[in-house]
């Protein structure tokens, strides 16, 4: 094996990489619409013609063209061609492909190195963040006042549907995306993911899932809301069809990921590495991973059917032809809800992290908390009908899922007892990364309430489709998951990026946050006791006021974020350079160098302990030595040991 | 043994036996205690004033369920919030590290989880959740009744209207009067007489709907080719709003009616002037 020193500066022969050489997103995209021109004028010419689904078989084959164009052109399927062909890769092929000697254009290419990978996950999580939260802003826009006209009914539908969707798909990728591949394997010591090639596929995937949502918009836009219950959907036009494609493009990215996630924890780990010594955020991505594999194929089955309803005249979903509205609930809850927790148990990972290191004291209860994460991944598959009391589907089976969606409180009570528990006494260390910390505590709090009472079919009957539940669902999802990921990236963003995060005009970005979500979401709870249906374009007056606040509690929030981007960016360009342990943790990831190395470690680790060793013994204190300088390597750039 | 072994034996003993440590130990839990009283106590004060003012006045008991169920359910929540909330308050003010953008000169305790804690914690949220859940179950069980002489009520949700229809039947109105519909009321509007125990009988022509009369507290979607079922005995006169809480396209947020509780007599004039009159107008004549 080649030192790491070597690997940087190893001058590649020019035939290296041989195709992937020519290829990078401008090919990709090239291709992609290359493909998609062609796809749609044979569809004009063909399918078109007939009068019930032309324009929605012209659409599916357009949008499939574009994706299967576009990974043509970013190099997606090379490997496999070169297979078939008999062609091996060989090292210095490989090492193209890790981005060796390629500056910054391996970010644009297909990549694979897992660093790079996490860091294209990073900006392409703030892209979609970023179309998420500007039309959050369009809708809170629109409900500032109860007859605005800002928006038309249509537009507002179409804008509220893709909100939605675009919010969950960055939300599900937003830590297994770029923390779960740039830090997850330095945590476990490997030297990069189990499938590296596959890793690059994630990503480039997803990126060519992204076009085809953003189309809706300009074939009609989806008019059924993110959960596109049928038969509206069925109803609706080609935009509907975009959607699906997205879906499932989306699908088959997660699920490469979750696989790969879950063999490079199986087989990747560094010596001594054994699951009782994993970090939480290790089993966390294993745990959501694992989870996503159950959920996620559901939604391709949905989508799929749902595209042969549209563009092919079948029935599965359309009652008057013996489909069933019902079945499309069914199914689409079927994924949705472990889908929360897909979303929900790494961030939650991630930041029991953060609790440890800056609480200078290990997680608390390590053993519960793993398995507090595997019972709330085993009882959400098993709720999904919650979301359907009020639907009238099978009324017996009310009290069943009432009684499994409760259960869940238990384990998810554990993932508090955790946190407190950890916090108790430590010798807390208020930085950014513990300042979302508390806030998430706060906020989970709220959520995890307010859940309970949805959970009682009575007060679901009052609650249900009302604005109660999206508050309910934000502070359990924005307020929660999205505020711990943000512990996370304001951790982990010194080992990211090289560069310590701008923690002044952080803490003004946490301050606009924490206070504007509060405004925005309390404000909703407000109308929904009040009895405010949600996903309205307008509303009754006897709403205003509270319509009001949430608005300008939302301006607030978006400002806040905004904040938080500058300081993200202006600290990734200019800030101080990080050292490579500025928090003194434990784990690995901060006892290798920053920047990491191609293949991560200059001297094999040997895992001693688990990393919470925090105030223990000095035995204890250390999670890993290091090659054959063992004590060199274990203090490296840990000042408190 | 090192000194550090030695410190940390200290540690552990002072876990399991407070005395050890009295003053350090006891100061951290009375300031937590204390914390955690004043917010329960708010919690609960908050359980029982604040919320159902939050909500409006119910129109039937399914509705008062729900009010009810917040109430209880923000009570027996906020004992087990206030808990959490006061750990992280407490850690917060009192054994935060002060010059913040330094790092802390000491680790914290090295508590790798407390048998009794855990225990205590699993015991106590499972005994909360068996109490939702008989609580839910009870009070679910209970709307289930169905009174065997119901007024029958047809509802029909269409892209973006609700139909109601109260076919030909004899109505079993208070003190054993009957009234008697001889020819099916469809009507714009849901008008029922007061204390008349109604069975909704809900489809819809198009897409799925949601059946929502807000103040009877009741809900259920109104599915194409299916019809759903729910119940209610609306016992105050006044009206309220009927809406739409399924999503169903472009004009959802314009689907709603007004729904009127009438009393016996109001209900009986306005059907047998053909119940084509706004039932609103013998309101006013003070049928009621
Ligand atoms: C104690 C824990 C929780 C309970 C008991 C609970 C219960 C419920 C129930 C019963 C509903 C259906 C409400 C309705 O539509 O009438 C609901 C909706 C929802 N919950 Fe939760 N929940 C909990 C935690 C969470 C968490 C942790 C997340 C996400 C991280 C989450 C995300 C959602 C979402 C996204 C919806 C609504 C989706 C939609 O209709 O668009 N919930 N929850
Ligand atoms: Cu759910």
């Amino acid at each position: 094996m080649m030192s790491t020193a070597l690997l940087e500066d190893t001058v590649l022969s020019p035939t290296a990489g041989r195709l992937y050489r020519r290829q990078n997103a401008l090919t990709g995209l090239l291709f992609g619409v290359g493909l998609a021109v062609l796809g749609w004028f044979i569809a004009l010419n063909t399918v078109q013609s007939n009068e019930n689904f032309g324009s929605d078989m012209t659409v599916a084959v357009t949008m499939t063209c574009w994706v299967i164009g576009f990974n043509i052109g970013i190099g997606t399927f090379n490997a496999v061609f070169a297979w078939v062909l008999g062609h091996d890769q060989s090292r210095e092929d490989e090492l193209y492909g890790a981005g060796v000697s390629q500056g910054r254009s391996r970010y644009f290419k297909y990549c694979t190195d897992h660093k790079v990978v996490g860091t294209q996950y990073l900006i392409l999580v703030f892209v979609l963040f970023f179309v998420g939260g500007t039309l959050a802003m369009m809708i809170r826009t629109q409900l500032l006042t109860p007859n605005s006209s800002f928006l038309s009914p249509q537009t507002y539908n179409a804008v509220v549907s893709i909100h939605g969707m675009c919010m969950i798909i960055a939300t599900i990728i937003m830590v297994s995306g770029p923390f779960a591949n740039f830090i997850m394997p330095i945590m476990i010591g490997a030297k990069d993911m189990a499938f590296p090639r596959l890793n690059a596929m994630s990503f480039w995937v997803v990126v060519s899932a992204v076009p085809p949502l953003l189309a809706t918009f300009f074939v009609g836009g989806v008019n059924a809301g993110w959960t596109t219950y049928a038969p509206l959907s069925v109803q609706d036009g080609p935009a509907m069809i975009c959607f699906a494609i997205t879906i499932i493009t989306f699908v088959v990215s997660v699920t490469v990921a979750g696989i790969n996630t879950l063999i490079t924890v199986l087989t990747m780990r560094a010596k001594g590495m054994t699951f009782s010594r994993m970090p939480i955020f290790v089993w966390a991505s294993v745990i959501g991973g694992g989870l996503g594999l159950y959920a996620m194929p559901a939604f391709l089955l949905a989508m799929t059917l749902m595209v042969a309803d549209k563009a092919t005249g079948t029935s599965f979903f359309v009652a008057d032809q013996g489909g069933s509205g019902w079945l499309w609930e069914n199914v689409f809850w079927i994924m949705g809800h472990p889908e929360v927790y897909v979303i929900l148990i790494p961030p939650v990972g991630a930041l029991m992290e953060v609790l440890s290191t800056f609480s200078r004291k290990p997680v608390f209860a390590y053993k519960m908390i793993i398995g507090a994460m595997t019972g709330v991944a085993g009882l959400s598959i098993m709720v999904w009908a919650h979301h359907m009391f009020t639907t009238g589907w099978a009324p017996d089976l009310a009290g069943p899922f009432m009684l499994t969606t409760e259960l869940i409180s238990i384990p998810t009570g554990i993932i508090f007892l955790a946190a407190i528990g950890t916090l108790w006494r430590g010798s807390n260390w208020v930085r950014l990364p513990m300042y979302f910390g508390f806030l998430f505590i706060w906020n989970f709090i709220v959520g995890g309430v307010t859940g309970i009472y949805l959970s009682d079919v009575p007060a679901d009957n009052y609650f249900h489709g009302n604005m109660f539940v999206t508050a309910h669902f934000h502070y359990t999802l924005l307020g929660g998951a999205m505020i711990a990921a943000t512990a996370g990236l304001c951790y982990w963003f010194p080992k990211v990026t090289g560069r310590m995060l701008d923690e002044r005009v952080g803490r003004w970005a946490f301050w606009l946050i924490a206070i504007g979500f509060q405004v925005t979401y309390m404000a909703q709870f407000y109308e929904g006791f009040k009895g405010m249906p949600r996903r309205v374009a307008n509303y009754d007056p006897v709403f205003r006021p509270e319509n009001l606040v949430s608005s300008i509690g939302a301006y607030v929030l978006m400002a806040g974020w905004v904040v938080l981007l500058y300081a993200l960016v202006s600290s990734w360009r200019n800030g101080a350079i990080a050292p490579a342990n500025p928090w003194s943790a434990k784990s690995l990831e901060w006892h290798t160098e920053t920047p990491v190395p191609l293949e991560n470690f200059l001297q094999d680790p040997l895992v001693i302990n688990d990393p919470y060793g925090y105030g223990g013994v000095a035995s204890e204190q250390i999670h890993a030595v290091f090659g054959a300088h063992a004590h060199h390597g274990a203090n490296n750039g840990d000042h408190t040991s | 043994m090192s000194s550090n072994q030695l410190h940390n034996d200290d540690s552990i003993l002072e876990d399991l036996a407070p005395e050890v440590d009295r003053d350090l130990h006891s100061k951290h839990v009375r300031g937590t205690a204390l914390l955690w009283l004043i917010m329960t106590v708010g919690g609960v004060l908050c359980g029982i004033y604040l919320t159902p003012r939050l909500m409006p006045h119910m129109f039937a008991k399914e509705g008062r369920d729900a009010v009810l169920t917040v109430q209880v359910f923000t009570v027996v929540a906020a004992p087990v919030a206030a808990l959490v909330c006061a750990v992280a308050l407490y850690s917060l003010l009192h054994t935060r590290h002060r010059a913040s953008l330094e790092h802390p000169p000491k680790d914290g305790k090295p508590l790798r989880g407390n048998a009794l804690a855990s225990g205590a914690w699993l015991i106590v949220s499972t005994l909360l959740v068996v109490f939702l859940l008989f609580w839910g179950l009870t009070e679910w069980s209970a709307q289930q009744v169905v009174h065997a002489d119901s007024l029958t009520v047809n509802v029909v949700g269409n892209q973006w209207v609700w139909d109601f229809e109260i076919p030909a039947q004899k109505v079993r109105l208070e003190g054993d009067k009957s009234l008697i519909i001889t020819k099916a009321i469809s009507m714009s509007q849901l008008n029922l007489p007061i204390d008349v125990p109604v069975t909704f009988n809900v489809t819809s022509k198009d897409v799925t709907h949601g059946f929502w009369p807000v103040n009877l507290g009741i809900q259920v979607d109104a599915n194409p080719r299916a019809t759903t079922t729910v119940h209610a005995t609306p016992d105050r006169l006044g009206k309220f709003v009927v809406r739409c809480s399924q999503l169903c396209g472009l004009n959802h947020a314009y689907m709603y009616t007004e729904a009127n509780i009438v009393s016996d007599s109001t209900f009986e004039a306005w059907v047998a002037g053909g119940a084509t009159k706004p039932i609103g107008s013998l309101i006013a004549k003070g049928a009621a």
